[in-house]
C-alpha cells in the first residue's frame, strides 16, 4: 500500500502524460466522423448542464444537440457510441451524487455563517445552533436551536434500533438457517412486503389508532410519543436488518458450518459458535444499516409527533414526542423562508452526513467480512 | 455428556418431568396471549377472569408457573431428574436477567421505598448485579431458571397481594406537569404479563430439553420461531386492519353491469366511438367536488402514475447504462469502488435529504417564478430510484457467468455485441425484478413529494395532470412547454398526508375524511403491495426457472 502511494505521489504527472498520449493516440485511431460527433454530443451535454443550471431557455436546444449526435454515432459506429454513452450515463450519476452533497450545503451556508460562534477564538460556522434550546423562528430575535430535534432522532432511533436490531437479526437467523423451506418461502416476501408498506401509511395507522390510544393509556397531555414513533420506525427498519442481516448470514462458508455439525453440535451451537462469530461484521453493518433507515425516516415521525420544537424533559421522557429531525423539514418546509428555511437546510445536512457515515462505516465493515470470508486475509 | 443427550432423545415415552416442562410452555403461552388481548383491552384489567377479578388471576398463574420453573432448576440440580445442565448459564442470559432485575430494582427503590435517584441507581446496580450472579454464577440448571421463576413468582405476587390492584397508576415525580406520565394498572400489568411469561417460557423450554445443548437449543427456537411467528403476524395485522377499515369507502358506490360506468370516446381516424365500462367505481374514477356524492382519488393516482412513468424513464435507462460502463467498460479499481460505495450510500440518503435537494436544486428552474411541479417531482424520484437500478443491475451483470461473455468474443464479435446479445438479456430479469421493487418504494414515498410537488388539499377530477394533452410547441426556445408537467399536482401518498393534516369531519365536499383517509390508505396499499407481489413472484419465476433448467 505504501508503496502505492510513494508510486502514485511520485509519477502522478507523468501518469497524466500518458493518459492524454493515450487518449491522442485513440483520437488518431479513431475516424475523423465518429470524433467529431462524440465531441459534439459531449459538448451539447455540456451545454445542457450549464444551460439547466442558469435555467436557459436554450437547454432544450443543447439536448437536442445531444440526442442527434448520439442518433447519428449510434448508426454509424455503434461500439464506440455505446462505450460513450454508457460512460456519458455514469458520468452524470456521478454528477448527481455530487450535485446533492452540493446543493443541500449550500444552501444551509447563509444561516451556518450568521450563527457562527468562537471557541478559544476559532470561529465555527453554526455554532450558536448547538449552544442553545430554543427553536422560535417567530420571535423578534429567532432561534434555531437544533437540539431539541437532535434529541428527538436519538430518542426514536435507539428505541427503533432496539426494536430492529434483535428482531431483525433473528429472523435474519430464521430465514436462512433454521425455517424449512417451506415456511421460508413465506416468511422471506413477508418481510419484504414489510419494507413495501408506504411509510404514510404506518403514519396513518398510528396517527389515528396508536397515537390516541398512547395518550389515553398513559394519560398524556396531548398527542405524540418518541415511544411509539420510535416502535414504528422500528417495524420499519426492521426489514432492511433482515436482508443485509441474512445476505451476511448466507455468506458463510457452507463447510465452516458442517464442520461444526459434524463434530455433534447441535443446529443452536453451530449457529452461535461458528455462524454468528464468522458473520458478525456483516451482521453490525446490517443493524447500521438498519440505524441509517431509523433516522432518515420521515413521514411517520411527521405525522406521528407534535411538530413544536421542544425539550423533552427530563432527556429520557420518550412519552413526548416533539420534533425529529426530518419531521422538521417535512412539516415546516412549505411555511418557511429566509433563515428558518436554511435552518431547516442544516437539519437536512445533519441527516444526511450521519447516515452518510453510517452507509460508508457499513460498507466497509462488509467488505472486510467479504474478504475474511472469501479466504484472501 | 453425549451419551447422556443421546438417551433423552431416543428415549420414547416422556417423562412426567417433561410433561410438566412442555405443560408449562403452554401456559406462558396462554398467559402471553391473555396479556396481549389486555393490552387491546379484549380482557379487562378491572373486570374478572374465570370467576377471579382478573390481576389475582393473572397473579395466581404467574405465581404457579415461577414456582413450576423453579421447581424443574431444583429437581435437576438434586438429580431427581437426569438432565444435562452446563457449568454455567452464559454472560447472555446473565446479561438479560440482571438488566430485568436491574429495571425493577431501580423503580421499588426509587419510587416504592422512595429513595430518590440515587436509591433507585444503587438498587437497581445491588439487584441487577444479585440477578447476574444468581444467574451466571451457579450451574446452567440453577441459572436459567431461578431468575426467571422469581421474576414470574414476584409479579405474581404483586398482583395477588393487591399491591397493584386494578386502580393502581403511578406517575414519577420527576417529570414537568407540561410532560407528566401516568402508569395505570391497565396498561403496565399485560406488559408485565407478557414479559415474564415470555421469560418463564424460555427458561420451561430448556427444562423440557433436559439444559445443555439441547436444553438451549430448544429454548433458542422458542424465541426465534416466535419472533417470526409474531412478525408476520404484525404484518398481516396491519394490512388486515387497513383493508378492514378502507373496503367500505373504496367500495361505496360500486356498480357493474352494461353501460353503467363513465363513457370514454376514443378517436380513430377522424371518426369518434363512445366506449361505456362496464363497471362503475366513483372512489377510483371521481375527483373531489361538491357535486359528487362520492369524493375519490382519480387525480391522485393519475398523479401517481405520472410519477412512477417518469422516474422509471429517467432512471432505468441511466442505471442500466451506468452499470453496464461499471461492470463491462471501466477497469474494476478504484473509480468503481468509489461509485459503488456512492451509490450504495445515495440509495440509504433519507427520503427527505432527496426532497430538500428537488426543492433547492430542480424547483426553480422549471419556471420563472419556483413553483412546486409534477416534473420536479418526477426527477427527484427518479434519483432517488437511480441509485438501486445501479446496484441491482451491477449485481445481477456480476452474476452472469464470465463463460457467457468468453464464448460470445471467441465468435469474433464486438464487446458491445457481446453486451447486448449475451450479458443484458441474461441479466434482464435481475434488472426487471429490481426496478419492480424499487418502483414500489417510489411509489409510496411521501417526504419528496411535499417539497418539491404537492399542491391542493382534495384536487377535483377537472385538476389531474393531463400531461399528453399539454404539450405545446412553438417557435421561441425552449420550442416544446407542458404547463402540466410544471405546475403542481397530487399523488396518492400526498393525499392521504393532506387527509392527516385536515384531520376528522367535513371539508371541501368530503363527507368523512377519516374514511376517505383509509380509502385512501388502502388504495395506495394496493399500488405498492401489487408491484411487490409482481417483482417478488417475477423473481420466484426466473429462479426457479434457474433452478431446474
Amino acid at each position: 500500500m505504501a508503496t502505492n502511494k510513494q508510486r502514485d505521489s511520485d509519477g502522478w504527472q507523468s501518469r497524466l502524460a500518458s493518459r492524454f498520449a493515450r487518449f491522442a493516440e485513440f483520437v488518431q485511431d479513431t475516424d475523423n466522423d465518429a470524433v467529431a460527433v462524440g465531441a459534439l454530443g459531449a459538448l451539447s451535454l455540456v451545454g445542457a448542464f450549464v444551460g439547466f443550471l442558469v435555467t436557459s431557455p436554450y437547454t432544450s436546444v443543447f439536448l437536442a444537440g445531444f440526442l442527434v449526435a448520439v442518433a447519428y454515432g449510434w448508426v454509424r459506429h455503434q461500439e464506440l457510441a455505446a462505450r460513450g454513452v454508457t460512460l456519458a450515463m455514469t458520468v452524470s450519476t456521478v454528477v448527481i451524487l455530487a450535485l446533492i452533497s452540493f446543493f443541500i450545503f449550500y444552501e444551509a451556508w447563509p444561516i451556518l455563517a450568521d450563527r457562527s460562534g468562537t471557541v478559544f477564538g476559532v470561529p465555527i460556522p453554526g455554532l450558536e445552533l448547538f449552544t442553545t434550546t430554543a427553536w422560535t423562528p417567530a420571535e423578534a430575535s429567532p432561534k434555531y436551536s437544533m437540539l431539541p430535534m437532535i434529541q428527538g432522532t436519538v430518542l426514536v432511533t435507539i428505541i427503533a434500533t432496539a426494536v430492529a436490531g434483535p428482531l431483525g437479526v433473528a429472523a435474519a437467523l430464521f430465514i436462512s438457517e433454521i425455517a424449512p423451506a417451506a415456511v421460508r418461502e413465506v416468511v422471506k416476501p413477508g418481510v419484504e412486503i414489510l419494507a413495501g408498506i408506504p411509510s404514510i401509511v404506518f403514519g396513518f395507522l398510528g396517527f389515528t389508532v396508536l397515537s390516541p390510544w398512547a395518550s389515553d393509556a398513559f394519560s398524556l397531555v396531548g398527542q405524540g410519543t418518541y415511544l411509539f414513533v420510535g416502535i414504528v420506525v422500528g417495524l420499519m427498519a426492521l426489514p432492511t436488518v433482515v436482508s443485509v442481516a441474512e445476505d451476511a448470514i448466507n455468506s458463510v462458508p457452507e463447510s465452516m458450518k458442517s464442520g461444526s455439525l459434524a463434530l455433534g453440535t447441535t443446529d443452536w451451537q453451530t449457529m452461535t459458535a461458528v455462524t454468528i462469530p464468522t458473520a458478525f461484521s456483516g451482521v453490525s453493518a446490517a443493524v447500521l444499516l438498519g440505524v441509517g433507515r431509523a433516522i432518515g425516516e420521515t413521514m411517520a415521525a411527521t405525522v406521528m409527533l407534535r411538530n413544536t420544537p421542544r425539550v423533552a424533559e427530563p432527556l429520557y421522557n420518550v412519552f413526548y414526542g416533539f420534533d425529529t429531525l426530518t419531521s422538521l423539514i417535512a412539516a415546516n418546509y412549505g411555511s418557511s423562508s429566509g433563515f428558518q428555511k436554511d435552518a431547516l437546510f442544516v437539519a437536512g445536512c445533519i441527516l444526511f452526513v450521519s447516515v452518510l457515515a453510517l452507509s460508508i462505516g457499513s460498507q466497509l465493515i462488509e467488505r472486510r467480512m467479504d474478504r475474511k470470508v472469501g479466504g484472501v486475509e | 455428556m453425549a451419551s447422556a443427550t443421546e438417551s433423552s432423545v431416543v428415549r420414547g415415552d416422556t417423562s412426567t418431568y417433561e410433561t410438566i416442562a412442555a405443560l408449562t410452555v403452554g401456559l406462558a403461552a396462554v398467559l402471553f396471549f391473555l396479556g396481549l388481548a389486555a393490552t387491546v383491552e379484549v380482557v379487562s384489567i378491572t373486570g374478572t377472569l374465570a370467576g377471579l377479578p382478573t390481576l389475582t388471576a393473572l397473579g395466581l398463574l404467574l405465581v404457579i408457573m415461577g414456582v413450576a420453573v423453579a421447581g424443574f432448576g431444583l429437581i435437576s440440580y438434586r438429580g431427581i431428574f437426569p438432565t444435562d445442565p452446563r457449568a454455567s448459564a452464559g454472560v447472555v442470559a446473565g446479561g438479560l436477567f440482571s438488566s430485568l432485575w436491574g429495571l425493577i430494582g431501580a423503580l421499588v427503590a426509587a419510587e416504592t421505598l422512595g429513595l430518590g435517584v440515587v436509591g433507585g441507581v444503587a438498587g437497581g446496580l445491588v439487584l441487577g448485579a444479585l440477578a447476574f450472579f444468581a444467574t451466571a454464577l451457579p450451574r446452567e440448571d440453577i441459572g436459567s431458571t431461578l431468575p426467571a421463576g422469581a421474576l414470574a413468582v414476584f409479579f405474581g405476587l404483586v398482583f395477588l397481594l393487591g399491591v397493584v390492584g386494578p386502580e393502581w397508576s403511578w406517575s414519577p415525580a420527576n417529570f414537568p406537569s407540561s410532560q407528566s406520565v401516568t402508569f395505570f394498572a391497565a396498561t403496565v400489568a399485560p406488559f408485565a404479563v407478557m414479559a415474564s411469561s415470555l421469560v418463564v417460557g424460555w427458561a420451561a423450554a430448556k427444562a423440557y430439553g433436559g439444559f445443555g445443548a439441547r436444553g438451549r437449543h430448544l429454548g433458542a427456537y422458542l424465541l426465534v420461531y416466535l419472533n417470526a411467528v409474531s412478525i408476520i403476524a404484525v404484518l398481516i395485522a396491519l394490512v388486515a386492519f387497513v383493508v378492514f377499515k378502507g373496503f367500505g369507502p373504496v367500495t361505496e358506490g360500486v356498480e357493474i353491469g352494461l353501460g353503467v360506468g363513465p363513457a370514454t370516446t376514443i378517436g380513430l381516424f377522424g371518426f369518434g366511438f363512445d366506449v361505456v365500462w362496464p363497471v362503475s367505481w366513483p372512489f377510483l374514477t371521481n375527483g373531489a367536488s361538491l357535486f359528487t356524492d362520492i369524493t375519490g382519488v382519480f387525480p391522485a393516482i393519475v398523479g401517481t402514475i405520472w410519477l412512477v412513468i417518469g422516474a422509471v424513464v429517467l432512471s432505468v435507462p441511466l442505471g442500466v447504462g451506468a452499470a453496464i460502463f461499471l461492470t463491462e467498460y471501466a477497469e474494476q479499481g478504484r473509480f468503481t469502488n468509489v461509485v459503488e460505495i456512492a451509490t450504495n450510500a445515495l440509495w440509504s440518503t433519507p427520503s427527505i435529504v432527496f426532497g430538500l435537494f428537488g426543492a433547492a436544486f430542480l424547483v426553480p428552474r422549471f419556471t420563472p417564478q419556483p413553483q412546486k411541479s409534477l416534473l420536479s417531482g418526477m426527477i427527484t424520484l427518479g434519483f432517488m430510484l437511480l441509485p438501486l437500478v445501479v446496484i441491482t443491475a451491477r449485481e445481477a451483470m456480476i452474476a452472469v457467468p464470465d463463460e457467457y461473455r468468453d464464448a460470445s468474443a471467441a465468435l469474433g464479435v464486438s464487446r458491445w455485441q457481446t453486451i447486448r446479445s449475451v450479458v443484458l438479456p441474461a441479466a434482464m430479469p435481475g434488472v426487471v425484478t429490481g426496478v419492480i421493487l424499487g418502483v414500489g418504494r417510489i411509489a409510496g414515498e411521501t417526504a419528496p413529494l411535499l417539497l418539491t410537488m404537492g399542491g391542493g388539499s382534495f384536487v377535483g377530477a377537472g385538476q389531474r395532470a393531463k400531461v399528453l394533452d399539454g404539450f405545446q410547441l412553438s417557435l421561441s426556445p425552449p420550442f416544446v412547454t407542458n404547463p402540466e408537467l410544471t405546475q403542481a399536482t397530487t399523488a396518492l401518498p400526498y393525499q392521504l398526508y393532506q387527509v392527516i393534516l385536515t384531520g376528522t369531519g367535513q371539508t371541501a365536499g368530503v363527507n368523512d375524511v377519516t374514511a376517505f383517509g383509509w380509502g385512501t390508505a388502502l388504495v395506495l396499499l394496493g399500488v405498492v403491495l401489487a408491484f411487490y407481489a409482481v417483482g417478488i413472484a417475477t423473481r420466484q419465476y426466473f429462479r426457479s426457472k434457474l433452478t431446474y433448467e
